[in-house]
């Protein structure tokens, strides 16, 4: 051990001299043993456990290296490095709708070959499918970690009141009102951060909207007023349960509002408990389902894939890269990934559940999980902002004008995303005939 | 054809200070411009492949009522800070120059806005407007400031426009106080000795004398105004209800982190031209009625 990292320092030191001399040389002799393998990781909390990561495949490999770089606002930055054509070999990005933009942009390499993909659990490749704008052929991301979102519950409270987890929407709703009756707040929200509002609208659209709802949409045969009319009723009838003026607050407010007892529960996804824990770290945190369903089989868990890993075409050492995602794919180091930061892994296995998620273990095990809806919202349209105006809006109509504005700008924003997928329709339909 | 002169060293040395400066700007401003202009004709994300869409971007912006809220917004917001951080402005000036105790230090104290930060500012009023003015509200009760003027979908923007104009009058003051500085003693010896008042005085020596700083106070802060940014980043994000969007948070918000480069490309370059006009004619306004002693 000690010699291969003696070894490591003298093959740096050696580079650095050799470096000086021959800038403008384009490779040395030692490149091409030790080759450098950058990731970039959009999760800037995670940054101890990335380090971890970086220190424990170096110690193991000799001919690469690799880097990890997590900065702050990694999205910007990895769009302005884009524009500049400076890839990184890997990125560790969210399955969301960046995700979608890049890989239709033709920035992602197929890694259909790597064999750390046979072990990942079909929902989660299943969901990187769906994210894709226009359906592509093979592989292009390794799912590693997800995450959950429902409702965050006070745990200490529940069991002092001897409140019960709700299953539907009536006993939420009735347990909202006893909340209210024992004189606490029943949920807090931050919506002033206008993408907090995503989290409840999210969690009550894997419930009572339907999956293909977008495809549906984006065909013509169907439009957002009927499909998305349940969801916008459930997330008006919260508001009476959120304290008052609810865009006033932002989610650091809101966060800790939670953590102080200020309010019993609080709708939004597990990757707010580090948040929360900042302010009280002894809270017992609880999570549980949205129960949105007016029957217990029609609640889903809302989880997405949190973080998982590509490599850019026009990277350097790619064939370096998939050995870097086959290491990643380790029980070592998803085990290293889920103490540090929770979480449920993408991996098939024994892994374990976080204490707070233990809830929805449940849905977990048996696979009853769906995607965010808002991961296929382009962002430019702004869904967070639409929501928060609905919620405002007191006048009878609101319903109505919210939805036919989704309807309409839906419409705008994705018209060249419609346009290719209703040509590759129709080309499916003329190369089947 | 015969014209061709050698320079003399004198144009040389014009030459030489000039054509760094030259290039610098084309570099960093001329060059992004056009490129952005010509982004304005495609669908670019600002990444990977990009159709040419010709000026569907043009189109969609007129037809936009985001776009149209924005403008309303910014316009709103300029003219109204414009106006009032001139007046305030010029008053302050006017009693920073006269022959008060501690002026200096006053004058110091009063510049400090301009050297904080624009997001800081913004956080520590966003603190302000959310927590302390709602509490002092329901204290005295006064209704309209019971909940955070923020959050009010009518309201949240005089909420800004207080923010922007307190941190603008810091500058533009120490312009007027220099304005004033330019205007002789002897003027107002012989104004006092023709007996005018302190009102006529105002407006017939004083306020002619310094309209060229009138005229680059006006043009700089509606310039500013209208770029308004880190305010609204720090205060509302735009919200609520999108009642916030002014044009360069639009640009900024959907160009960069959302995927409409090409088409906020084209909102700039709108944008750019709007700005150009309403700085030539205020110009030309202003200097039409300039005073030369």
């Amino acid at each position: 051990m000690r010699r291969k990292i003696k070894k490591g320092f003298l093959y740096g030191l050696s580079a650095v001299m050799l470096a000086a001399p021959l800038a403008g040389c384009a490779s040395t002799d030692h490149d091409k043993t030790v080759k450098t393998v950058e990731l970039l990781n959009y999760k800037p909390e995670a940054v101890d456990v990335f380090e971890e990561i970086e220190r424990r495949f170096n110690e193991t490999h000799d001919d690469i290296k690799l880097e990890v770089s997590s900065p702050n606002q990694a999205m910007t930055i990895l769009k302005t490095r884009l524009v500049r054509e400076d890839y990184p070999e890997i990125v560790g990005i969210g399955g969301d709708i960046n995700y979608s933009n890049f890989l239709d942009a033709g920035l992602f390499e197929d890694i259909s070959d790597v064999e750390a993909l046979q072990e990942i659990k079909q929902a989660y490749l299943d969901m990187d499918k769906t994210l894709e704008l226009v359906p592509q052929e093979g592989i292009y991301a390794m799912p590693f970690a997800a995450n959950a979102a429902g409702i965050l519950y006070n745990k200490e409270m529940f069991e002092e009141h001897g409140w019960k987890v709700p299953h539907n929407w009536d006993e939420f709703i009735s347990l909202c009102k006893e909340i209210e009756k024992a004189g606490i707040q029943p949920l807090y929200a931050g919506y002033k951060d206008t993408w907090t509002t995503l989290a409840p609208w999210n969690a009550l659209a894997v419930c009572v909207a339907d999956e293909d709802a977008i495809a549906r949409v984006n065909s013509g045969e169907s439009t957002f007023e009927e499909e998305y009319s349940r969801v916008a009723d459930r997330i008006k009838e919260m508001m009476p349960y959120i304290e008052d003026n609810p865009v006033a607050y932002g989610y650091n407010d809101a966060a800790s509002a939670f953590a102080r007892g200020q309010s019993a529960m609080w709708a939004i996804g597990s990757y707010a408990i580090p948040q929360i824990r900042s302010v009280n770290p002894e809270m017992e945190i609880g999570s549980f389902v949205m129960p949105a369903g007016d029957d217990e089989s029609e609640n889903n868990l809302n989880s997405g894939i949190d973080i998982q890993f590509s490599i850019l075409k026009g990277s350097e050492n790619k064939e370096e890269a998939r050995e870097v995602l086959e290491f990643l794919n380790s029980d070592e180091i998803i085990n290293l990934y889920l103490d540090a930061q929770g979480g449920i892994a993408a991996k098939e296995g024994d892994f374990p559940i976080p204490e707070e998620l233990s809830d929805m273990k449940e849905y977990i095990d048996s696979g009853r999980m769906k995607d965010f809806p808002d991961h296929k919202y382009p962002s430019e349209m702004s869904v967070d902002a639409l929501i928060q105006t609905y919620l405002i809006n007191d006048s009878d109509t609101a319903k109505e004008e919210f939805l036919k504005k989704f309807d309409s700008d839906w419409q705008r924003y994705n018209r060249d995303t419609i346009r290719r997928i209703q040509e590759y329709e129709a080309k499916e339909k003329s190369e089947n005939e | 054809m015969n014209k061709k002169k050698k320079m003399t060293g004198r144009q040389k040395t014009f030459a030489a200070i000039m054509i760094p400066a030259l290039l610098l700007f084309f570099c960093f401003n001329t060059y992004p411009m056009i490129r952005g202009f010509i982004y304005g004709f495609t669908n670019y994300r600002g990444y990977g492949d990009f159709d040419w869409v010709g000026l569907r971007n043009y189109a969609d912006l007129f037809t936009d009522p985001r776009i149209w809220n924005s403008y309303f917004f910014t316009f709103k917001y300029a003219i109204c800070g414009t106006i009032l951080v001139n007046v305030l402005s010029l008053l302050m000036a006017l009693a920073l120059n006269a022959k008060i105790k501690a002026k200096s230090f006053l004058r110091g104290v009063y510049f400090v806005p301009n050297i904080l930060g624009g997001l800081v500012i913004g956080y520590i009023f966003s603190f302000f407007f959310t927590y302390i003015l709602p509490a002092l509200g329901q204290m005295w009760h006064i209704s309209w400031i019971e909940n955070s003027i923020l959050s009010s979908k009518e309201f949240a923007w005089i909420g800004i426009l207080i923010v922007g104009v307190w941190q603008a009058v810091a500058m533009t003051t120490i312009i007027y106080i220099s304005g004033l500085q330019t205007v002789p003693d002897d003027v107002y010896e012989a104004s006092k000795i023709d007996g005018a008042g302190k009102w006529k005085e105002f407006w017939d020596i004083t306020f002619p004398l310094i309209i060229p700083f009138v005229g680059t106070n006006l043009v700089l802060t509606t310039k500013n105004f209208l770029m308004v940014f880190d305010q609204i980043l720090s205060l509302t994000n735009g919200g609520p209800a999108q009642s916030t969007e002014s044009i360069s948070f639009l640009i900024y918000q959907n160009g960069l982190d959302g995927g409409q480069f090409g088409f906020q490309s084209a909102n700039a370059v709108i944008f750019f031209i709007v700005i150009v006009l309403l700085s030539v004619f205020q110009l030309t306004m202003t200097s039409k009625k300039e005073e030369q002693l």
